[in-house]
Formats: C-alpha cells, structure tokens, sequence
C-alpha cells in the first residue's frame, strides 16, 4: 500500500509535519490510516499546534480514499446497466433454462454443486457447445481434472447445429470448437496467471469489441481451493 | 393491537424507572441534556412504525441503533428477507392516494457477495406496487360498476403514476459493492460523508445499512496473515484488524446516522464448530 510520503508530491498538503504526526500513531501508510479511529486521530490533531493543517490532511487522505472503492450505483442505474449490458446465455437444457429464467447471466457467477458423477461436466461441455455454436463469442475452459471431451463437444455441437448437410454440419461444429479456449490448470496460482492474461486480453481488446467471451467456465473450483484451506474436506465445500 | 400497546407500556415504564433511579448530584447536567419519557414516546410515535411487517421480521421490535445479523445455510434466503426489508424501506407510506405502508426512506446496500442481483429486486418492488395498486382499482371498479370508460380513466392515471413511484423507489435504494476488505473499511470510512450528500439531495435520511454477508471475506483475511511491522501499535489487514476496525466504524456511523443495520451471515455446512442456532 501506498506509504504517505509518496503522496507529498501529489498533495502538497501531506507535508513532513503531518508525516510525523501519523507516525506518532503508528500509520505510515494508506492501509493504516483505513483500519485507524480518523475521529480519534482528529481529536490527537486538536491538541497539536498545527491542528488546521493537519485535519486538512486528513480530509485530503479521506478523498484519496474515497477513490479506493467501487463506485455507487442507485437501484435505477444498476437496472439500466442489468438491461443494456448483460446477456442472458442459453445453456442448451431447456428445464435449466426454465428454472434460471432464461439461462445464465452476464456478470453473475452460478455454482453447480453436487457429488461426484452427478453430471457437472456434461452440463459445463454442453452449455460451452451451446454458447460455441450460437456464435456468441468465445469461451474460456478452465479444467482441473482432466474432464474436457473434445469428442463431447463435438457432438453436443452437432446435435445444437439444426443444419441437415453435413459439410456445413461440419463447418459449424470446426467453428464452435475453435471458439473454445481450453487451459488445464492444476493448482490455484496457475488459474490466476490464466485469469489474469485474459483480464489484460480483454481490456486491451475493449475498444474494438471482437473478442467476446461471454462464459467462463470453471471445472472444478474445489479441487483448487480445498488444498489451500486445508483442514478436513468437510469445510462445506463440495466437489 | 394489543402486542404495539405492551411495546409502548414497556417504554413508558421504562423511562419512568430511568428517571426516578438515577441520582441527581454530579449527573443532573448530563440527564437535563436528555430528553424527558414523554418526548422519547411521542418521537417514536412520530418516527412511524419500527415494526417491519414481513415475516421473520415482524417480530422482531427492530429501531435504529439495532444490529442485526441473520445467519443461516447457504441457501436460506437470506439475501430475500434483505431484498424484502429493503422495499419496505424504500416505498412511501402514501402516493397518491394509495397506501404502501412503507417508510420512504434511504436504503444502503453493501454488497460484499457481489451476487446481487437488481431485476429481483425491481421484479419484487413491482409486484408490491400492484399488489397495493390492485386493491385500489378494484375498488374503484365496484364503484363504477355499469361505467367502463371512466373505469378505464380512473386505471391509467394508476399505471402511470406506478412507473414514476418505481423511479422514485429506485432511486432511493444505493448500492455499492466490495471485492476485499480493504474496498469494504475504504466504503465505511467514507460512508458518513457519503450519507450526507444523499440525504441533502434526496431530502429524506437513510434508515437501512443492510449487508450482504459479513463474512465474506473471512477465508481469504484468515489466510493473508501479513507480519507485523514497526512494533505493536500497527494494525494489519489481518482477520482481527478487520474486523476490530469495522465493528469500530459500524458504531461510530450510528452514532452520527441512527439506522438500523442488518448483515447477513452463511453459516458452512457441516461444520461442527458452528454456535448453536436458536430456533426460530
């Protein structure tokens, strides 16, 4: 975090006199001021002879802190942008698609939870055909225990597809496969290296708009998580 | 009926017992400041119901200054009753001639979640204003029994004014949402700050913190256990300082905005150590 004296050149008003003042209260840095009493450090700031300047930096550090968070939204605009901007993805099973009202959501994470053999990968390489062949955009497989089929993708995609010749049959199913981007990951810190190349793909990418990827698609997460917390598997985290 | 008048009887008796115990040498400066049992009872009287009227909430005597948290399984709709406390807030008590009985006032929603979703939260307001509304025209069509077009008059006035009373909702509900703790401390820190504009701007003050899952980020602060620097004084972001330092802005934040604040909490399934749930 950002040590108040890297502050001084932007705001001249975090001088060396309230520098020292911080630091007689133990706050050297921004993430010390957050977790600190501000109504009790004015209160110390009274008592000193520079105590105007001082509140002045203090208000100062509580603007600079005031962009350190997510912006406010009223209920209205956060319905607007809900509209406008977030897709509904159809998953491909009609009774899913009923009880999530319509499919999956952009900007929202839906968990798949259930034991072992329930059919969480067949429901992930499904909705992926799905998204692949109704030309939606891209999308990113992240899989950890070696369960992506290829030859599932294939024919869930040649089942969606409605065309009845087989040479377009088989264009449609090349397209949607090379839509699919499939990373195998194995640990958590690779799944983060993963995340983070495409987070700079797609920002580096947002003026032009053509590369989409609509679905993220995590298989499974537990297997990631579960050796970090370690403990007994009965953390509430299922397969 | 009876149960509000015991509520009252309560206070009444209370405030009578404050008064007569205390003594009144060095402290008689600091209990003249206050003010006297029969203002208490008229301000709340005035402040409108406290009472939530949605169950599980109604039974509940909640008024500003209360913490609540609710705490339950993953999937024990939680985040409804804090959707449904939420509308109560927000809608007026009156519009137009239609009785909402809600309370008109500003709601905060701090989403550490970030898994809330907007259109159930319209779909549901929606659906309290045609409830409301429903009754009102129907009441006006046995009215006008053999009358259709003045039916008909007297119903669009009320789907017009029901777009503009759902702007006014909405905008009355403020969101905000935190990836970390550090995003959630720099929220509360400029809260207060945050509070008075709104209600300067909107001209009613606010009457709901509700968060959405206090313990969101307890996995991830009990890992992170940064070292200590520079001696005992310095806090760290660690799972104590955390939540030393939010439980410090929540009080001092009701000090100077008195709400009531609802948080909710997941309880991990099959976990042991969990405390004893009090049955509902």
């Amino acid at each position: 975090m950002a040590p108040l004296k890297s502050l001084e050149l932007e705001y001249p008003i975090i001088d060396v006199n309230f520098q020292n003042f911080c630091a007689s209260h133990a706050i050297f840095s921004v993430e010390d001021f957050v977790l600190h009493d501000l109504y009790q450090l004015a209160a110390f700031a009274e008592q000193q002879p520079t105590s105007e300047r001082l509140k002045e930096g203090i208000t100062q550090v509580l603007n600079i802190i005031d962009n350190l968070h997510q912006p406010w939204l009223n209920g209205l605009e956060l319905l607007e942008d809900s509209l406008q901007n977030k897709q509904v993805l159809s998953t491909g099973f009609e009774g899913v698609d009923l009880l999530l009202q319509g499919g999956l959501r952009e900007g929202q994470l839906t968990e798949l939870v259930g034991p072992s053999s329930s059919g969480k990968t067949q429901f992930c390489l499904q909705t992926a055909a799905n998204v692949a062949v109704k030309n939606m955009g891209y999308v990113a497989y992240l899989d950890t225990g070696n369960s992506f089929s290829p030859q599932r993708i294939a024919h869930f995609a040649g089942q969606i597809s409605e065309s009845a010749f087989n040479q377009t049959k088989q264009k449609i199913i090349q397209k949607a496969m090379s839509s699919i981007l499939c990373h195998s990951v194995f640990d958590i810190f690779s799944m983060f290296d993963v995340l983070r190349q495409l987070e700079f793909d797609l920002r580096s990418q947002m003026d032009r708009g053509e590369y989409r990827v609509p679905l993220l698609i995590v298989d499974s997460i537990s297997s990631l998580i579960s050796p970090v917390l370690g403990g007994s598997g009965s953390q509430g985290i299922d397969p | 009926m009876t149960k509000i008048l015991f509520t009252l009887f309560l206070i009444n008796k209370s405030g009578v017992v404050f008064f007569s115990v205390t003594p009144a040498m060095a402290l008689k400066g600091w209990i003249e400041g206050d003010e006297s049992a029969d203002e208490m009872l008229s301000r709340l009287l005035t402040e409108g119901s406290p009472f939530f009227f949605l169950p599980p909430l109604h039974r509940l005597p909640l008024r500003v200054g209360n913490v609540l948290e609710l705490v339950g399984p993953s999937t024990s709709a939680k985040t409804q009753i804090l959707i449904q406390a939420a509308i109560s807030c927000i809608l007026p008590k009156e519009w137009n001639g239609v009785h909402y009985g809600g309370l008109g006032r500003l709601v905060i929603f701090l989403d550490l979640d970030c898994r809330f979703d907007v259109s159930c939260l319209a779909q549901l307001l929606k659906h309290r204003i045609m409830e409301a509304n429903g009754l009102s025209s129907k009441e006006h069509r046995e009215q006008q029994l053999g009358d259709l077009l003045n039916c008909d008059a007297k119903r669009q006035p009320n789907m017009f004014y029901d777009e503009e009373l759902f702007a006014v909702c909405m905008r009355r509900f403020l969101y905000v949402r935190c990836y970390e703790s550090f995003e959630f401390l720099t929220t509360l820190k400029t809260l207060h700050y945050r509070l008075r504009r709104e209600s300067e701007a909107h001209g009613i003050s606010v009457y709901c913190l509700l968060i959405d899952s206090i313990g969101a980020f307890h996995w991830v602060d009990r890992a992170c256990r940064p070292l200590p620097m520079g001696g005992d004084n310095r806090k760290s972001l660690s799972l104590l300082g955390v939540s030393e330092t939010v439980v410090q802005e929540v009080s001092n934040l009701l000090l100077l905005h008195p709400m009531v604040v609802i948080a909710t909490r997941t309880t991990i399934l099959g976990d042991k150590s969990s405390a004893n749930e009090v049955p509902w």
